[in-house]
C-alpha cells in the first residue's frame, strides 16, 4: 500500500494570496489636448468603472469602482482614495467601499467623489462644471430613483449639457454590429445579474427580455460558502479577493454538467483537474535539539517508564493474589454447597453477601475470567523476568507449614510474605504451563492445516473464504449495532429502553403481589439460564459494556487480518485488492477524493493543512447561470430563457422558426465580465444546437474582452452623429420634463408603461 | 517617492541600510508621505473644481438596495391603481399597462423539474436524509458527513440552494 502511495508524484499547490499592491498611482491624462465638446463615455459598473473620451479606441481609465476614506492622524486630515489608488496600500485597500449595494447605486456621495476623481484624471479643464456631454450605462429596466439621482448629479452638480443613458449589453451589441440594424440575441453576464435580451433591427425588446439575479459577485460568494463548508476547520480565512482569483483562474463551464460530474471524482481525472490552492502562512520552525540532548531525554523517559512499570507490576501481583485466594475460597464453598438443600445454600450465600445463587455464579464466573486474563498478561510481562525470579524461587517457604499459634509476630509477618511470594510464583508457573500448552496446540493446528492444504488446496481455500466471509459479515453487523446504539431513536435502543422499563415495572409488582406470582423470573423452574457457561457471556454484551464490545471488535479484526494473510499466501485468486483494508483505501473514498484530491492526506503536514482542493467546485459554481435553482434562485437559466424567446416569441411556433428567430440564432452575442469564464460559449453552442430545429444556423459571438464591450459601444454610438443626437437628453429637456423623463432609443431603457 | 510597497503597512523594506530601531518608523513615515502626496494630487476631499458654481450638497437619505426595490414597487403600483381608477367609467382615459419594469423583466421560475444534486459534493444527489433534508451522493457521504452533522450546519448547506428555514 505505502509503496503504491510513494510512487505518486506530489501535486503542485498554487499559493493564492491577495493580488499584489500597485506601485504607481493612477496616471493623469494630458490637459493640453482637452476638447471641451468631446463626449465622455462612462461605464459605471458595479465591479469596475471604465471611462474615456469617445475618440479613443478603449477607455483610458479602468479601475475598481470603490473608494476609501483614509484618516491621516498626524495631519488630522482625511484623504480619499479611489479605484486603482486604493490598491497602493494594504490598509487602504482593506477599507475600500463600493457606492453600490447589490445592483444599485446607493451611496451618491461616494458616486460624486468617484466622478470628481474620474474627471480629474481625464484631464478635464472645468468651467462652471463639465462642458462635455456624457454617455452612461444603466441597468436593464432599472428603478426610477436611480435615474432621478443620475439626472440630479449630472445636471445640477456637474452642469453637463446633455446625457445619454443606455443599457450596457445593448451598447456592447451595437459595438459588435455597428450597422445598428441587426437582429440578434444578447446574453449579458454581469457582476450582479445576468440578462437575456432579444434585439430586433438593432433595438432591444425589453418586453421579452429577462434578468437572472445571479452574477460574478454571487458566484464568488457561493464559492466562498462552498469552501467554508468543505473545510470547516481551515486554519485561516481567505478574503473575497482570494476567492475571486480562484474563480477567475480555475472555474470553467462544463459542456455537460451531469455527465462531467459523474466522472470528475476519479483518480485519472483528478490527476489533471484537481487544483490545490494553498493559503499563504508563515511557517514556525521548531528549534532543533542536539543529538546529546535528545539522547538524555530518551534515557530519562525510559527510566521513568521502567520504574512505573515495576510499580504497576507489583500492584497487579498483589491484586492477583487476592483474587486467587478469593477464588479458591469461593470455589471451595461452591463444592461444599453442591449437595446441600436449596434453603441452606441461599442463607449461606446471603450471609456471604450475595442476593442468590445466580448472583453468586455470576460473580464467580467474572472472577475466573479476570484471573485467567491477568495471568496471561502476567506471563507475557514476566517472561523476560523469569530468569531473575527463578533464582529467587529457591527461597525457602519453611514457615508456611507451621501453624500461626507456634509463631511469633515477626514470623507471622514473614509467613504472610512467603505465602504471597509462593502464590505469585505458582501463578506464574501455571501461566507458563498454560502458554506452553497453547503454543503446542497451535503448532499441531498449523501442521494439520498444512497437511490439509497439501492434500486438498481447493477445499481449504473454500473453507477459509467461507470463514472470512462469515467474520466480515459478523463484523458488519456489530458495527451496525454499535451505530444504532448510539442513535437514541433507533429500533435497537428503543427496544432496550422498553426492556428496561418493563424490568423496572416487574420489580415494583414483586413487592406488592408476591404471593400471586407462581413463577417469577427468579424461581421459574423452566429457567435454565446459567446452567451453561456460555449463558454468562451476555454480561459482556454491548449494552452493558461498550469497552468489551470494542475489544471484541478489535479481536475479530485481528482474526480477519490473519485469515486474509493466509489466503494471500496460498490462494492465487486472493489479492491485496480483496482485503478489508483495501476496501478502506482512500482511493475508493469519494469523500477523500473530494476533500484531498488524488493523493493520500498527511494531516501533520503544515502545507497540507493550509491547502484546499478545487475539483467539483470548478464547474459547480459557473453552472448556476444555467441552473439558478442550484444557487437558490427560483429562476430559469440562460439557455431556457433563450429557448423561450427563440421558439415561442416573435412569431415562432413549435417546429417552425420565424425569420426573426432565425436571425436571432444567427447573431447571438455574449458580453459582460462574467462571460470570461472558460467554456461558456461552447456550452451555449451545445445547448442552442439541442433545442433549435435541426439545420438552424447558429452563430454565437464574443469579443476578445467582453468587459470592455459596453464602453466601446458608447464610443461607437457617439461617432454616429445622427444616431447619437437622438439619444441625448439635454439640460433643457430635463428641466422641462423632470427626473421621470425617459428618452426612448434603440439601446436604452423603455418607459415603464405602454402609451 | 514611488518606492516598492510591501504588503504589510510598516514593512521595513524601504530603508535597508539604517538601523532596525528606526526602520519601521521611517518605513511607515515614507508610506504615509507617499499616500499623502497621492491624496493631495487627487484633490478629493478638497472643494471640487468640477462641480457647478451653484453646487449645494444635497441632503440625501441613504437607502439600501432592498428599500429601493420596495419603493419602486410601491411607486409602480401607486401609478397603476391611480390610472386605472381614472380609467374606470371613462372612455377617454386609457388603462395603464406595464411595459418593462424591474419586476416584469425578472426571469420566471424554470418549467423543468429542478435537477437534484448532492448538497455536499455537487455530484448527483439521488438520496435525501430523512432527518435534515440534505441531499447526498452515496452512503459514504451520508455516514461521514450528513449523519454526524452538527446542528445548524445542515441549514448552512440548505441555504446554498435556498432551502433553509427562514424565521420571520
Amino acid at each position: 500500500m505505502s509503496s503504491r502511495d510513494a510512487s505518486l508524484t506530489p501535486l503542485k499547490a498554487v499559493v493564492i494570496d491577495d493580488p499584489p499592491l500597485r506601485q504607481t498611482p493612477e496616471p493623469f491624462d494630458e490637459q493640453s489636448t482637452y476638447d471641451p465638446q468631446l463626449p465622455i463615455a462612462i461605464d459605471f459598473g458595479s465591479s469596475k468603472l471604465r471611462a474615456g473620451f469617445v475618440n479613443q479606441s478603449a477607455p483610458t481609465h479602468v479601475f475598481p469602482n470603490v473608494l476609501t476614506k483614509f484618516r491621516d492622524r498626524k495631519l488630522n486630515k482625511n484623504f480619499t482614495f479611489v479605484g486603482n489608488d486604493t490598491l497602493l496600500d494594504q490598509a487602504v485597500r482593506s477599507q475600500s467601499k463600493s457606492p453600490f449595494d447589490g445592483p444599485f447605486v446607493t451611496n451618491w456621495n461616494f458616486t460624486e467623489e468617484i466622478l470628481d476623481y474620474t474627471f480629474h484624471h481625464l484631464g478635464i479643464v472645468p468651467e462652471n462644471g463639465i462642458s462635455n456631454p456624457i454617455l452612461l450605462t444603466e441597468r436593464m429596466a432599472t428603478v426610477q430613483s436611480q435615474r432621478a439621482n443620475w439626472y440630479q448629479i449630472l445636471f445640477e452638480t456637474y452642469n453637463v449639457p446633455g446625457v445619454t443613458f443606455g443599457i450596457d449589453s445593448l451598447y456592447g451589441f451595437y459595438n459588435y454590429y455597428p450597422s445598428g440594424k441587426q437582429t440578434g440575441l444578447v446574453i449579458d453576464c454581469g457582476h450582479e445579474d445576468t440578462n437575456v435580451i432579444p434585439i430586433v433591427d438593432g433595438a432591444g425588446i425589453l418586453t421579452d427580455a429577462k434578468r437572472i439575479n445571479w452574477g460574478g459577485h454571487q458566484a464568488v460568494d457561493y464559492l466562498n460558502d462552498l469552501m467554508a463548508l468543505k473545510y470547516p476547520y481551515f486554519p485561516t480565512k481567505m478574503s473575497y479577493l482570494q476567492y475571486e482569483t480562484m474563480y477567475q483562474d480555475y472555474c470553467y463551464v462544463s459542456r455537460n454538467y451531469d455527465e462531467d460530474v459523474d466522472k470528475i471524482l476519479t483518480l485519472e481525472n483528478l490527476d489533471t483537474n484537481d487544483i490545490v490552492v494553498e493559503a499563504p502562512f508563515t511557517e514556525v520552525l521548531q528549534p532543533q535539539k542536539t543529538e546529546e540532548e535528545l539522547r538524555i531525554q530518551a534515557e530519562k523517559r525510559r527510566e521513568t517508564g521502567k520504574r512505573l512499570q515495576e510499580q504497576a507490576r507489583l500492584k497487579r501481583m498483589e491484586k492477583l493474589v487476592q483474587k486467587q485466594e478469593e477464588f479458591e475460597y469461593f470455589s471451595k464453598l461452591r463444592d461444599q454447597l453442591i449437595d446441600e438443600p436449596k434453603k441452606k445454600v441461599l442463607s449461606v450465600l446471603q450471609n456471604a453477601g450475595f442476593d442468590d445463587e445466580r448472583d453468586f455464579k455470576k460473580y464467580l464466573h467474572g472472577l475466573e475470567q479476570s484471573l485467567k486474563k491477568a495471568q496471561m498478561v502476567e506471563a507475557e510481562d514476566d517472561s523476560h523476568l523469569d530468569d531473575m525470579n527463578d533464582d529467587k524461587s529457591t527461597q525457602k517457604f519453611d514457615l508456611l507449614d507451621i501453624a500461626d499459634e507456634d509463631l511469633n509476630e515477626d514470623q507471622i509477618k514473614e509467613k504472610r510474605k512467603q505465602r504471597f511470594m509462593k502464590a505469585s510464583q505458582d501463578a506464574r508457573r501455571k501461566a507458563r504451563e498454560e502458554k506452553e500448552r497453547v503454543a503446542k496446540e497451535e503448532e499441531e493446528e498449523r501442521l494439520k492445516e498444512q497437511q490439509w492444504r497439501e492434500t486438498d488446496l481447493n477445499g481449504w481455500i473454500k473453507d477459509k473464504r467461507l470463514k472470512l466471509n462469515k467474520l466480515i459479515k459478523r463484523r458488519k453487523e456489530k458495527l451496525k449495532l454499535r451505530d444504532e446504539m448510539k442513535d437514541r431513536k433507533s429500533q435497537v435502543s428503543q427496544n432496550r429502553m422498553k426492556n428496561l422499563a418493563s424490568l423496572a415495572e416487574d420489580n415494583v409488582k414483586q413487592g406488592a403481589k408476591r404471593s400471586r406470582h407462581q413463577a417469577t423470573i427468579d424461581n421459574d423452574p423452566n429457567d435454565t439460564f446459567g446452567a451453561n457457561d456460555e449463558d454468562w457471556l451476555i454480561y459482556t454484551d454491548i449494552t452493558q459494556n461498550p469497552e468489551a464490545f470494542e475489544e471484541a471488535l478489535e479481536y475479530e479484526y485481528k482474526d480477519i487480518v490473519e485469515l486474509e494473510r493466509l489466503l494471500l499466501e496460498h490462494d492465487p485468486n486472493f489479492t491485496e485488492e480483496d482485503t478489508l483494508e483495501a476496501q478502506y483505501d482512500w482511493r475508493n473514498s469519494i469523500l477523500h477524493l473530494f476533500l484531498r484530491g488524488p493523493r493520500p492526506h498527511d494531516s501533520e503536514n503544515i502545507h497540507e493543512q493550509h491547502q484546499m482542493h478545487l475539483n467539483v467546485e470548478r464547474t459547480r459554481v459557473p453552472e448556476i447561470v444555467f441552473q439558478p435553482t442550484m444557487g437558490g434562485q427560483d429562476q430559469a437559466g440562460i439557455c431556457e430563457l433563450a429557448e423561450t424567446i427563440l421558439l415561442k416569441k416573435f412569431g415562432s411556433q413549435p417546429g417552425k422558426l420565424s425569420q426573426t428567430s432565425i436571425d436571432m440564432a444567427n447573431n447571438v452575442f455574449i458580453t459582460g465580465g462574467n462571460a470570461k469564464v472558460p467554456g461558456l460559449k461552447e456550452r451555449i453552442v451545445k445547448e442552442f444546437t439541442g433545442f433549435l430545429p435541426v439545420g438552424t444556423n447558429i452563430n454565437i459571438n464574443m469579443s476578445s474582452d467582453p468587459s470592455l464591450d459596453a464602453w466601446k459601444g458608447m464610443a461607437a454610438l457617439a461617432q454616429n452623429e445622427e444616431e447619437y443626437k437622438r439619444t441625448i437628453i439635454s439640460r433643457k429637456e430635463y428641466e422641462e420634463y423632470g427626473p421621470d423623463y425617459i428618452k426612448e432609443h434603440k439601446l436604452g431603457n423603455t418607459k415603464y408603461f405602454e402609451d | 517617492m514611488s518606492g516598492g510597497r510591501g504588503s504589510n503597512g510598516n514593512s521595513n523594506m524601504y530603508n535597508g541600510n539604517s538601523n532596525s530601531n528606526s526602520n519601521s518608523n521611517d518605513g511607515s513615515d515614507e508610506r504615509l508621505l507617499f499616500l499623502r502626496s497621492v491624496g493631495e494630487r487627487n484633490e478629493i476631499g478638497f472643494p471640487s473644481r468640477f462641480k457647478s458654481a451653484h453646487y449645494k450638497k444635497p441632503s440625501r437619505r441613504h437607502k439600501s438596495a432592498r428599500q429601493l426595490i420596495s419603493d419602486e414597487n410601491k411607486r409602480l403600483n401607486g401609478l397603476l391603481t391611480k390610472a386605472n381608477k381614472a380609467a374606470e367609467g371613462s372612455t377617454t382615459v386609457k388603462r395603464l399597462v406595464p411595459k418593462a419594469t424591474y419586476f416584469s423583466v425578472e426571469a420566471p421560475p424554470s418549467i423543468r423539474p429542478a435537477k437534484k444534486y448532492c448538497d455536499v459534493t455537487g455530484l448527483k444527489g439521488l438520496y435525501k436524509s430523512p432527518t435534515n433534508n440534505i441531499r447526498y451522493y452515496n452512503a459514504e457521504i451520508y455516514q461521514l458527513i450528513v449523519k454526524p452533522m452538527a446542528p445548524g450546519v445542515d441549514q448552512e448547506y440548505l441555504k446554498l440552494r435556498g432551502a433553509n428555514f427562514v424565521l420571520k
